[in-house]
């Protein structure tokens, strides 16, 4: 845990459902071939201890200050149920330098399906913007037309 | 490298202007020539090519030259140093976890296929 405390740190959560079974939905978070298919080149193993990377490629902007490297640890497997790991990157800039945690939880739904858990723990305040100085109309169109861009990227 | 807080700066600048706002959500809606959006605002053809040339050097507008005619587009990487970063993981999540279910559709075909 960080000397500073975790009361500003915000953690962000996505619920996803899977029509797989827990057990194929395991591998593919933890065979670095099939995990290199959806997420980002890596070299994972679930193990706990090992140390690794994810690469994304090509590279990202150079303007975000990150290299496109995510350094990782594996903090705890739980086969089927729950895998957590370091998610840290390197960056000239303050909003994309990251020091936080991924929990992947796994449950297994009546229809045969998995429900899917990440969470990321562990933004710092500087991750996210306040828009400072923008007045909140404009603010919240900026919100709004933001979420439809990327949406469509 | 580019200096992310200046080009934020200039972003700013150019959505502060209400008139800029509504020509770069006009854009926003799809390509159009300077012509075109000064039929739609109350404002002279001048003024408008000068609106867009600031959302231009701001990194929002791009164009397409087509024999006389020149159209405008959003450029939506544009808009990245705005992002809330927290805002762009949980995209950015939701992006790979989609290709997710799709490679794990493709291995129950290769897996019936042995």
């Amino acid at each position: 845990m960080s000397p500073e405390g975790k009361a500003d740190r915000h953690t962000l959560v996505v619920d996803y459902e899977l029509p797989a079974a827990p057990e194929k939905v395991w591998r593919a978070l933890t065979e670095s071939d099939l995990l290199s298919r959806w997420l980002m080149p890596n070299d994972m193993r679930a193990e706990v201890g090992h140390a690794f990377t994810f690469r994304l490629e090509p590279a990202p902007d150079p303007g975000n200050g990150w290299d496109g490297v995510v350094h990782c640890e594996v903090l705890e497997v739980e086969p089927g149920r729950r895998l957590r790991y370091t998610w840290r990157s390197d960056s000239t800039e303050a909003a994309t330098r990251l020091d936080t945690v991924v929990t992947w939880t796994l449950k297994a739904l009546d229809d045969g399906g998995t429900r899917l858990r990440l969470e990321q723990s562990g933004f710092r305040p500087e991750n996210g913007r306040a828009y400072a100085g923008v007045e909140a109309g404009w603010r919240g169109w900026l919100a709004q037309r933001l979420r439809e861009v990327v949406e469509g990227l | 490298m580019i200096d992310a807080a200046a080009n934020e700066n200039a972003v700013f600048r150019a959505l502060a202007d209400p008139t800029r706002r509504a020509v770069f959500e006009r854009l926003a809606e799809g390509e159009t020539t300077v012509g075109e959006l000064t039929s739609r605002f109350d404002v002279s053809q001048p003024a408008i090519s000068q609106h867009v040339a600031v959302l231009r050097r701001a990194g929002l507008v791009q164009e397409r030259r087509e024999g006389r005619y020149v159209h405008y587009r959003v450029k939506p990487a544009g808009l990245r140093p705005l992002m809330d970063w927290i805002e762009h993981y949980q995209a950015f999540w939701l992006d790979r976890l989609s290709r997710l279910k799709a490679v794990l559709e493709q291995l129950d075909g290769e897996e019936e296929g042995r």
